[in-house]
Parts: structure tokens; sequence; C-alpha cells
């Protein structure tokens, strides 16, 4: 996801003036210089400057390329591919897929999945996620709504406790 | 004075403090030493957890974890050259050269004493540093108040290892994502877009969550699984330590006060202590050329910069609420929730509480020890633990913990988001804690700048009349304009970069 700077500027220059226009456009507090609408305008502004700057350049010099660490007796290589970068996007999707559906199916079954499936993708074979799946969601569950009292969505599957 | 401390004692001397302070420390020593995991997102973790405790006992687990996991990040930066949190990092490299020499146990000895050490150090610092500065503290008015978070802001925008442009469009993210909601001074809904949801604005937390826990993660996706420790026996840990504190006793006091100066400035942490402080003591050493074959000076203080750090960075969060790294913003937040709203009154009315949190950091600093060495011995079966078990179990934290601190999925949909944004700001060299401290302190920086305003009458001049507000904008434009300095003089002098000249 290394985007170039040109990109990442100029979409901080549109954030900025989207951001500045929509306080502009807050109503004032009546009888008062300044109200809601001043701060926002400041920082919009200032976010869209940066964003100029970013997208000429400026300030490169003073970036650090981070030092990869190499590890003895070699790496593995991640191998690569066009869809390989998307699987970055799994952890925030399983997130939003929580809030679609822990209500319906409950917190167990959705965090066993979670767990499968984050568990697989980091390369777990099924003899350690398919436990895994089974226990981390009872155990969190015992934690957060036994001992803290969280109100977990019971769903399908309601634990006894 | 001792009848405070009596009453002191009396509130951490509880079972809950008790358990809560031990089972934190072992929580924090686990996820410092597992390489990816870092001490913010330890602590970002533990919120949820602490919404349950009583407020001292929150504060335990806050403060236990978090010094816990600085130190055991030099683990696995010892024995796998990969450092357990970034604190770490500075000197992972030279602790590694340590154990090829087969001189592991005096590197991680090392780690553990001289993070002890200057945990207390740093302490110390905060009893001496705090409670004068609050009585200063307590004739400010909303023009200093402006000024001291701007200059925090600033702070956390110089010492990023990033680009200061980069790091100040950061800082201004954060600050507009701290504009939402209908907390602003009209109480008018501020880019809501009509969601229900935005109106309450975007809590810190969360945000952090997704930021530090959820980020991760996702770059776990991508990167290949660190090899396994080798298993090792180790000697005696502890053995030579003294003998390292005597022969280098100044450059340990130096890394004390170099972590004391970085924490108590805002936005600047434990990692930035750990590089300044090895970057010094590499420049001062009289045997500079041993640096990086597996010479423990460097070691020594670094890892008493960076505990050091720690302590110190909560003397402007609890004087101000203006946070001295992530996880003092972590534990600000922790504070308003227990109602123990930072400020300097904090220090006169709730004296006990705060001679609550020096003992407790005391304690926690003394328990290191024994509790570290255990940790050392035991770390090539926990660093054993496949990312592949840990992550999903971290996934499942963010989900339950985020929706735990307002019983609402909204908080789940916040941390994903802010998973996405951090990751991506991260990996185009944007550093995610200026955006941090600006989501924290936004409300704050913008009521003392409008309140200021209203009272000048929209004018700019007050703000520089008052003799500490002049002072402080003085050091806040300083701060502004500092790297445009650096770069002229860079260009006039048309020389190769220097590593340091950027902080």
């Amino acid at each position: 996801m290394r985007l170039p700077d040109r990109v990442t500027g100029l979409f901080l220059v549109g954030l900025g003036a989207a951001a500045a226009y929509g306080g502009w456009q807050l109503p004032p507090v009546p009888g008062q210089p300044v109200g809601p609408n001043v701060f926002p305008l400041v920082i919009g502004t200032g976010l869209a400057l940066c964003g100029l700057a970013i997208a000429l350049g400026i300030g490169r010099s003073f970036e650090e390329e981070e030092e990869l660490i190499p590890v003895e007796g070699g790496q593995p290589q991640p191998p690569t591919g066009k869809l390989y970068g998307l699987r970055a996007l799994l952890p925030p999707a399983l997130l939003l897929f929580y809030v679609a559906v822990a209500d319906q199916l409950g917190f167990i079954i959705t965090a066993a999945l979670i767990v499968f499936v984050t568990s697989t993708a980091l390369g777990a074979r099924w003899k350690l996620s398919l436990p895994l799946a089974v226990l981390a969601p009872i155990g969190i569950h015992l934690i957060f709504s036994k001992l803290l009292r969280v109100p977990l969505p019971a769903g399908l599957l309601p634990m006894p406790w | 004075m001792l009848n405070t401390l009596a009453q002191a004692f009396a509130l951490i001397s509880t079972w809950e403090v008790i358990v809560a302070m031990l089972a934190a420390s072992v929580y924090g020593l686990v996820i410092g030493s597992l390489p990816g995991l870092s001490a913010t997102m330890a602590t970002a973790l533990l919120v949820p957890v602490t919404f349950y405790l009583s407020p001292i006992a929150a504060i335990a687990t806050i403060v236990a974890a978090s010094s816990m996991a600085i130190f055991s990040g030099d683990i696995p930066g010892a024995l796998l050259r990969i450092p357990g949190t970034p604190a770490s990092a500075a000197y992972a490299d030279e602790a590694y050269a340590m154990t090829r020499k087969g001189e592991a146990e005096l590197a991680l000895g090392a780690g553990v004493w001289f993070s002890a050490v200057g945990g207390i150090a740093g302490t110390l610092s905060l009893m001496i540093l705090a409670p004068p500065l609050a009585e200063i503290a307590l004739s400010f008015s909303t023009f200093e108040y402006f000024w001291l978070a701007f200059l925090g802001l600033m702070c956390a925008t110089l010492v990023a290892r990033s680009s200061p442009v980069k790091a100040i469009a950061s800082m201004f993210i954060g600050l507009l994502v701290s504009c939402i909601g209908i907390e602003n001074p009209g109480g008018v809904p501020r880019f809501t877009f009509g969601v229900t949801n935005l109106l309450g604005g975007i809590e810190p937390i969360p945000a952090l969550v997704g930021v530090f826990a959820v980020a991760q993660v996702m770059r776990a996706m991508l990167t290949p699984e660190p090899p396994p420790i080798p298993r090792r026996k180790f000697g005696s840990i502890m053995a030579g330590q003294w003998l390292l504190t005597k022969k280098y006793h100044w450059q340990m006091t130096r890394g004390n006060i170099i972590g004391i100066i970085i924490g108590v400035l805002p936005g600047a942490g434990a990692d930035m202590a750990a590089w300044v402080s090895y970057a010094m003591s590499k420049r001062f050493s009289k045997e500079p050329e041993k640096f990086g074959t597996g010479h423990v000076e460097g070691l020594v203080e670094a890892g008493a910069s960076n505990n050091a750090s720690i302590a110190s960075g909560w003397v402007p969060s609890l004087l101000f609420g203006i946070p001295g790294d992530t996880i003092a913003a972590i534990a600000i937040g922790v504070l308003y929730m227990k109602g123990l709203n930072p400020g300097p009154t904090l220090f006169t009315e709730k004296a006990s509480s705060m001679y609550a949190i020096y003992l407790m950091f005391i304690i926690a600093n003394i328990i290191m020890i024994p509790f570290g060495i255990v940790m050392i011995r035991l770390a090539s079966h926990v660093l054993r633990a496949p990312r592949s078990t840990v992550m999903p179990v971290i996934m499942l934290c963010c989900a339950v913990g985020s929706f735990a601190i307002g019983n609402n999925m909204f908080g789940v949909v916040t941390v994903a988001t802010f998973g996405i944004i951090g990751y991506v700001m991260e990996e185009n060299g944007y550093p995610v804690a200026a955006m941090v401290l600006g989501i924290v302190m936004g409300t704050m920086i913008e009521q003392s700048f409008v309140t200021s305003l209203i009272k000048s009458d929209g004018s700019v001049l007050p703000f520089f009349e008052r003799p500490i507000a002049a002072i402080l904008a003085a050091m806040a434009i300083g701060a502004l304009i500092w790297p445009v300095l650096v770069w002229v003089w860079r260009k006039l002098r048309r020389e190769p970069a220097p590593a340091t000249a950027s902080r």
C-alpha cells in the first residue's frame, strides 16, 4: 500500500479543503466573533498546505528509510501477487463482519469464525486453528462476560454461565 | 505529608490493587516480549478491563503493564535481533551481538536491572517535578494552556523519525478527527454527516486500539513469521550487574536524565529516549569503536533511558492533561474515566491518589527484577507461541474491548476504520503517534483557543502578553520553524544530511 507522496499529498489537500469549507458553512454563535467554525477552518487550511508541501516533495530529505533487519539463515520471501496486498484488509473486514452478524449469530459463533479465519490466514493448519477457534472465544467470553459483565450478544449459542 | 503517604499505602494495599498489578505485570511482560506487539498496544487493550476496576486498581494495571512491556521488549531484541517493542529497537543489534559473543545473560541482565533503575529515577522525577510545576500551573489561563498544548503537538512532530511535514499533516488529521461531534463551542453537530453515532465524537481509545492493534494484525498478514527462538540455558542473570553499575554510573545517570527530559516533553516517548540515549552513549564513549560489536555501554544508557521516560511522561499528563507519549495518552483517558481529571488541583485535592501512583511506579519497578528474571528464563517458551495463535486472540480483544467501552457496536466500526487509517498512514511514512496526540488533545486545544479568542475579542496580541504565555509561544514557534532552519542550513552547507539533525 505504498503510495507516491504526490497521491497522499493531493488527497490531504482535498481533505483539508473539504474540512475548511465544511467549517466555514457552520453557523456562528450569535453575538460572538468566534464559534465552532474557526477551528476546522484553521485545521483544514493547515492540512491543505501540508498536503501541498508533501505533494511538492518538501521535507523529503528528513525521512529516514526504515532499516530492515536481516535475520540470519535467510528469511522466507513473502509471496508476491496482485491480490496478496489485499490480505491486509482482512482484519478490518472481519471486525465489520462482527458488527454485522454478532447480534444474530451471537458472540461465540462469530468469534469462532473470526479466530479461524485469522489463524488460517496467518498460516496455521486446521489442527491448530480449529481448537483455537473453539477455546479462544470461550476464554474471552469468560473474562469479559462473566468477570467484567460486558453484555456480549448471546445469539444462537448462549453460554451456560 | 506522612498522613497522605499512609493514606496512599492504604489505597494500594487492597487485594484488588495487588492482584490487578501482578496480573498486569505478567500481561505486560508477555505482550512486550512478543515481537510486533508494542507496549502502547498492550496498554490500549487493557483499557476496557480497567473500566471495571476501582480508580487506583485501574491506574495500577496501566503503570505495571507499560513499565514491564518496555523492559520485556529487550528480550527478543537480545535473543532474536527483533525488538519486542519499538523502544528496544535502538539497541537490539548491540544486544544481539552480545548474545552471539555468549554474553546473553549480561545483556538481558543489564536490560532488567537498568530498566528498573531507570524506572525508579523516572518516578523520582515525577515526585519532585510535578508538585512545584502544579503550583505554577495554578496561575495558568487559557492562553498558557493553548500554547502548552500547541507546544506539545509541535514536539510530537519534531521528534517523529520522518519528514516533519508529514508529521504535522498527521497531527492535523488527528485534530480534524477531534472536530467530529457536537462537543464544540457552538454545540452544533460538526462533520457528523447525519450519523447519530458520530454526534458523540470519536472516542480516543477505540481509535488508539485501531491504530496500534488492528494495524499491527494487518501488517502481520503481509510479513513472514519471525523465526522461533533457539532454546538455551541461562547462567546467572544478575551477576556482574553491580560491577556494570559502578563502571557505567555516569552513563546510567545521563541515560536517566535524558529519558526524564524526553518523557516530560509532550509527544516524545520511550522509543525516542532510547534512540537519543544510545546515540549519546556512542558519541561520548571512551571506546566508540566497540559499539555495534556487543558492547554493553550503550545498553546501559538506553535501557536506563527508555524506562525513565515512562514515569516522567506522566508529569504533563497529570498536570495539564497533555500526554507525554502515547502510553500516557491512554492513561489520560483512564484518568478521566475514573474521575481523576488531570489538572494542577489533582495534587492538592487528590494528593493521596498521587502518592499512590508514585508508590505503584516504584513497586512496579522493583518487582520488575524478579518477574523479569523469570520472564527471561521462560522466554524461549513464550516466544515459541506462533503468531497464528496470538493474533486471532488480539482480534477478539479488539472487537470485545472496543464494544465494552460504550457497550456500542459503533466502537467496533471505529476500531476497524482506524486500523485501516493507521495502516495506510504508517505505510506511507505518516507517523501515527502524532495523529493520536492530535485526537487526544484536539478538544482541549480548541477550547483553549476559542475561549482565548473570545476573551481577547478576536485579537491575537493577548496570546503573547502574559509572561509565561510569551515564553511558551516562543518555544512553540521555535519548534515550528526549527525544521525550516535545519533545511536552510543544509541547503547552504550542501552537506550530506546528518541523521541526528532532524531531531
